[in-house]
């Protein structure tokens, strides 16, 4: 489902390997209520997140898949949720994350810490676990495997 | 009270030394802010670090050392800001009872001048701005001027040029999308599209998202890689360089020389008739072109020549003259040795002027017979 996309995908620019490099280099020492699963492949990455105790999702954990285009970072990484996707008013069933930081206002500034650390405060703030109101009408569209990055997103609110 | 008097003249030195960066909030017992800057000769792209410090001083002042904090810095994190604090506290103490405004604020300045750089990494590959071990190559760096985040140029310069192909691609006059930013040109079309948006907004700075103009920027020019910068930023360069070599300022001063006797002589002396150096400037137009300075002085404000103005010494129209008759000359010379001048010339800088300035040589005779001998040497 998720997968389509990777394999046109085009390999890591050279600044985009250096640049993952020194980002896995620091994930030693990862941000708090994260994990990053050990694997070969540079370019998609796969981490745990844990609710943040205190919160609706204490005590529950969902998988991050983190795809890094090839002019990362000049480009955003994709980031979706493997289903089973927490239920958030900006979080689709189909795992997509309606938050402006992966789309309109990616910064080349950004790191996977700093976009994991945003993903859980929005997790954090929430305060009623429920999907969007365009859930079905959504995933629907994206069943061919389309990426959250071709959505023309409307970031409705930074409530939660 | 004679001690007052003392303090509040202290006060006006400092206020003397830093001009505006000098807020005196009072004057006894004195309470100023001070905005200081390293010493880079004033030029502001090269200020990685700067600081605002307060210093207050009580009634007992100098006995009792004044009150010295910072209150507001920029490109220092706590560890470098605790050490200027420090620093500033102790030099405080050890003054005790002497008048330490200025010496304070100057011991200030150095300490900010020997912390001139940026700290950390590079927010766009992560890497060191300046590398930890002193073995490893320096990458030239930069700061956006207006929120001091300081980045490689390199790695600034890229993503310049990634956002004008993204502009390109939605506006539909490229399909040229990300498969092909040639990392080798990136720099290059990087400064073609510096050049192109220059005055408009430029973008935001990756980090804070503050909004920054190209003209923030144009330092990075200088800085990436001038091997193969821009025919027109290297060539300034070249000028410049070749503005304030030895050789140029010796011959600066033969002019001045051979000028001033001009001026001693009542007007121009003219050069022999059968002087064949001048290819493209010939006598005759320059003795017209005197003369028409003699009738039309006020056109003197439409020549952009600067060699002329920056001498307010005399007035009087057949000086100017003379000096506009050699003025030509200088420029014609300058022709003689190569200098690649861009098309819009490139007037000597504030620091050349210094050398146009006559320092001396008034041997008339020996000036004379080199102006007739060898009027436009070769190099």
């Amino acid at each position: 489902m998720t997968t389509s996309s990777t394999q046109t995908r085009k390999a890591l620019s050279k600044i985009a390997q250096l640049r993952l490099q020194k980002e896995l280099e620091e994930w030693h020492d990862p941000p708090v209520g994260f994990k990053h699963k050990v694997s070969d492949n540079l370019q998609r990455w796969t981490i745990e997140v844990s609710g943040a105790p205190g919160t609706l999702y204490a005590n529950e954990t969902y998988q991050l898949q983190v795809d890094f285009p090839e002019h990362y970072p000049m480009e955003a990484p994709q980031v979706i949720f493997v289903p089973p996707a927490p239920a958030h008013p900006h979080i689709y069933s189909n795992g997509h994350i309606c938050l402006d930081i992966l789309y309109d206002s990616w910064s080349p500034a950004m790191t996977v810490s700093s976009i994991c650390i945003s993903i859980l405060s929005m997790l954090s703030s929430s305060t009623s676990k429920q999907r969007p109101p365009d859930n079905d009408l959504y995933v629907n569209k994206c069943r061919n495997g389309r990426s959250p990055k071709e959505t023309r997103w409307w970031f409705h609110d930074d409530k939660v | 009270m004679a001690e007052e008097d003392e303090i509040l003249m202290e006060v006006e030195a400092v206020e003397a030394v830093y001009g505006d960066d000098c807020i005196v909030l009072n004057r006894f017992p004195p309470h100023l802010h001070l905005h200081l800057k390293p010493r880079t000769a004033d030029v502001d792209s090269q200020q990685f670090v700067e600081a605002t410090i307060e210093l207050r001083a009580g009634p007992q002042y100098p006995s009792d050392p004044p009150y010295v904090g910072i209150i507001g810095s920029k490109g220092l994190d706590e560890e470098r800001q605790m050490h200027l604090s420090n620093s500033l506290h102790d030099k405080a103490q050890e003054l005790t009872s002497c008048l330490m405004l200025v010496a304070l604020c100057e011991d200030a300045v150095e300490i900010l001048t020997s912390m001139n750089h940026p700290e950390g990494d590079c927010p766009l590959c992560l890497y060191p701005l300046v590398p930890e071990d002193s073995h490893s190559e320096v990458q030239p760096f930069m700061k956006l001027m207006s929120c001091f985040h300081c980045f490689h140029c390199e790695c600034i310069v890229r993503w310049l040029t990634w956002i004008q192909k993204q502009n390109e691609a939605s506006s539909g006059t490229s399909n040229t999308l990300s498969s092909d930013v040639d990392e080798e040109n990136v720099l290059a079309s990087g400064k073609l599209y510096l050049r192109k948006i220059m005055g408009s907004t430029a973008g935001n700075c990756p980090v804070c998202r503050k909004v920054f103009l190209a003209k923030d920027i144009e330092h990075v020019l200088n800085l990436v890689g001038s091997h193969n910068a821009d025919s027109d930023v290297y060539e300034k360069e070249l000028v410049e360089k070749v503005l304030q070599c030895d050789l140029e300022t010796t011959r600066r001063q033969e002019f001045e020389a051979i000028l001033k006797l001009q001026q001693q002589c009542g007007g121009l002396i003219e050069p022999p008739k059968n002087n064949v150096l001048y290819s493209r400037i010939s006598v005759q137009d320059l003795v017209r072109e005197a003369n028409e300075m003699m009738n039309v002085e006020a056109s003197e404000q439409q020549h952009t020549n600067q060699i002329v103005r920056e001498e307010p010494e005399s007035s009087s129209s057949s000086n100017q003259a003379s000096r506009r008759a050699c003025d030509a000359r200088t420029r014609h010379r300058r022709g003689h040795t190569g200098i690649a001048e861009p098309a819009s010339g490139v007037p000597p800088t504030g620091s050349t002027s210094g050398h146009r300035r006559h320092s001396g040589t008034r041997k008339h005779g020996k000036n004379q017979s080199r102006w007739q001998a060898k009027p436009c040497p070769k190099e």
